[in-house]
């Protein structure tokens, strides 16, 4: 897997900003499956060195797992604006649906 | 559940059909205006919307425009739930410690029919489907379309999430705003491309009425609306936004997503340096924060937009890219596509023909109207901005290092000032390159 991008040269810090309190303020009815899936573990683990999505998503519902070398995803806090799957993972290894109807967020404002 | 079931557990009187004229997917600006106008004229039409109601999954910065709008609801603002009609325009050049100033001030602005309002999309999408459903158009919630069906080549149809979920119609109408999964599953849309589209992130922060008209020197039925462009993306393109509403203020940045990303950026991150940028931190002080939201921007305009129609089928909205990125206007170019598909169905309906080729009228309408006129002028900007990143960086420095110079007073004369402006600026940016500028930027809009 040495087909990396010329800008993943360097690797994966954390978010310098936490949106823990943002999402606190905001009006979610989670389902009980997932809407957000990786589509192949090995690409986030060997290929992608930086781990853009979890800089991307604005709700912050990806995070990497430092000792399992894997993404967590937590699907519930998702804002369904797409950046995962617009190119906020710029190996396009995010399959992202919407939840099924009635749930996810509920913007009171909007 | 069928639409009939649904429709009396929402106690609508309305009878609704097993088989509707049109069916609309999303209700957003589009949607609803395509819904309340093919009502109005006569049409059966069901909305479908995924979210609890039709503006809870809705996010937009927002202002709302009174012309377009009142095209498709007269004299809306006597009824909408709005927050304030927007009196005052303001453009921001900012550096980490200052800001340039253009503003713009109406009183023209604030009277009827006024020019636009700052409102919030969950709220006034709401009543706005009460609108189209008081028309006679039913509105069916909690319900997303999952696909649509099809005859050969025609659209006859969609498939929902629910058990016995299909429902049948002569005509599609795809309002599923920004990310077009059925637009793109029928092959219409070919997604939007990361280069051409903005994330942005947006707060609202509660203040009480009195110290909002104070701080922001605003009556009670004036309202403010900030652009804000320069040190705050971090050399990303794109702008921050400040809006006043009637007890709160909507606060949020836009950045061309691809350009975040090749950086890893986030845009939180830059939402909190806008927010700590000293002058904007004065007007947020203490202000308490009431919800957060993220929502993509189609930017991509003339160059992006997919195939408008089909056999059965029409798209309208952000799903048909229609954003006018420079101006920072959508939901108006939303509004008038629904009520452009719409009438084009009314007609569609008098001859029974809903082929690719009556529907295409859609397509005409749209491309002699405003939307695709507005569009095709602005045609170059996207890939100007991001081939240009120092539009939003390098220009808002010189600009404002050039204003501090000029007011600062010392030993030095204005002729020496002068002087030194210039140096300054060809040595950041050598002539060859700024009338290269000069001219991308003139190529871009014409």
């Amino acid at each position: 897997m040495n087909d990396r991008l010329p800008y993943d040269d360097r690797d994966w810090t954390p978010p310098k900003h936490d949106v823990t309190a943002q999402l606190g303020v905001v009006k979610f009815k989670p389902d009980d499956t997932a809407h957000l899936e990786i589509k192949d573990e090995q690409v986030c683990r060997e290929r992608c060195r930086r781990k853009f999505c979890t800089h991307s998503c604005p709700a912050q519902v990806y995070r990497w797992e430092e000792e399992e070398k894997s993404i967590s995803i937590a699907f519930e806090g998702c804002l369904e604006c797409g950046t995962c799957r617009n190119g906020g993972c710029p190996y396009d290894n995010i399959t992202m649906r919407y939840p099924r109807g009635g749930f996810g967020v509920q913007y009171r404002f909007g | 559940m069928t639409p009939a079931a649904k429709a009396d557990a929402a106690g609508q009187a309305t009878p609704a059909p097993a088989r509707f004229d049109a069916i609309v997917v999303g209700g957003g600006p589009a949607g609803l205006s395509a819904a309340y106008t093919l009502a109005a004229g006569g049409a059966s039409v069901v909305v479908i919307e995924r979210g609890d109601w039709p503006g809870s999954k809705n996010v937009m910065g927002g202002l709302v425009f009174s012309q377009p709008t009142s095209q498709v609801v007269p004299d809306f603002w006597k009824e909408a739930p709005l927050e304030r009609p927007v009196t005052r325009r303001e453009m921001w050049l900012t550096t980490g410690d200052s800001v340039l100033k253009a503003a713009y001030e109406s009183t023209d602005f604030g009277a009827e029919p006024y020019n636009s309002f700052s409102v919030f999309r969950s709220r006034f999408d709401k009543w706005l489907a009460a609108q189209a459903s008081a028309k006679g158009a039913v509105i069916i919630t909690e319900t997303l379309v999952e696909d649509l069906l099809w005859d050969g080549g025609k659209v006859i149809g969609v498939r929902t999430g629910r058990p016995d979920g299909d429902l049948e119609a002569d005509v599609v109408i795809l309002a599923e705003g920004v990310n077009p999964f059925l637009a793109e599953k029928a092959g219409m849309s070919q997604g939007v491309k990361a280069e051409a589209i903005a994330v942005a992130v947006k707060e609202v922060l509660a203040l009480p009425k009195e110290k909002l008209e104070d701080r922001f020197s605003l009556g009670t039925d004036t309202g403010a609306a900030f652009e804000v462009v320069g040190e705050i993306t971090g050399g990303i393109p794109g702008t921050g936004f400040i809006y006043t509403n009637r007890d709160t203020i909507s606060i949020g940045v836009g950045v061309i997503l691809k350009d975040m990303v090749d950086r890893a950026g986030a845009a939180y991150s830059l939402l909190e340096r806008f927010k700590a940028q000293p002058q904007v931190r004065r007007l947020i002080d203490g202000a308490g924060r009431r919800e957060y939201a993220a929502h993509l921007i189609p930017e991509g305009g003339y160059r992006s937009m997919p195939s408008l129609y089909g056999d059965g089928v029409l798209v309208a909205g952000d799903a048909a890219g229609m954003v006018n990125a420079v101006f920072s206007e959508g939901a108006n170019l939303a509004l008038l596509s629904g009520k452009m598909a719409a009438e084009t169905v009314l007609q569609a309906r008098g001859s029974g023909d809903y082929s690719r080729r009556t529907l295409g009228r859609y397509g005409d309408l749209v491309g002699r109207s405003i939307i695709m006129k507005d569009l095709k002028t602005f045609e170059g900007m996207t890939s100007l901005f991001s081939s240009h990143k120092h539009f939003f960086s390098l220009y808002p420095q010189l600009a404002s290092a050039a204003v501090k110079e000029m007011l600062t007073v010392d030993s030095l004369t204005k002729a020496d000032k002068m002087h030194l402006i210039t140096k300054l600026a060809r040595s950041q940016m050598p002539t060859r390159r700024l009338i290269k500028d000069l001219w991308d930027g003139w190529r871009a809009f014409s």
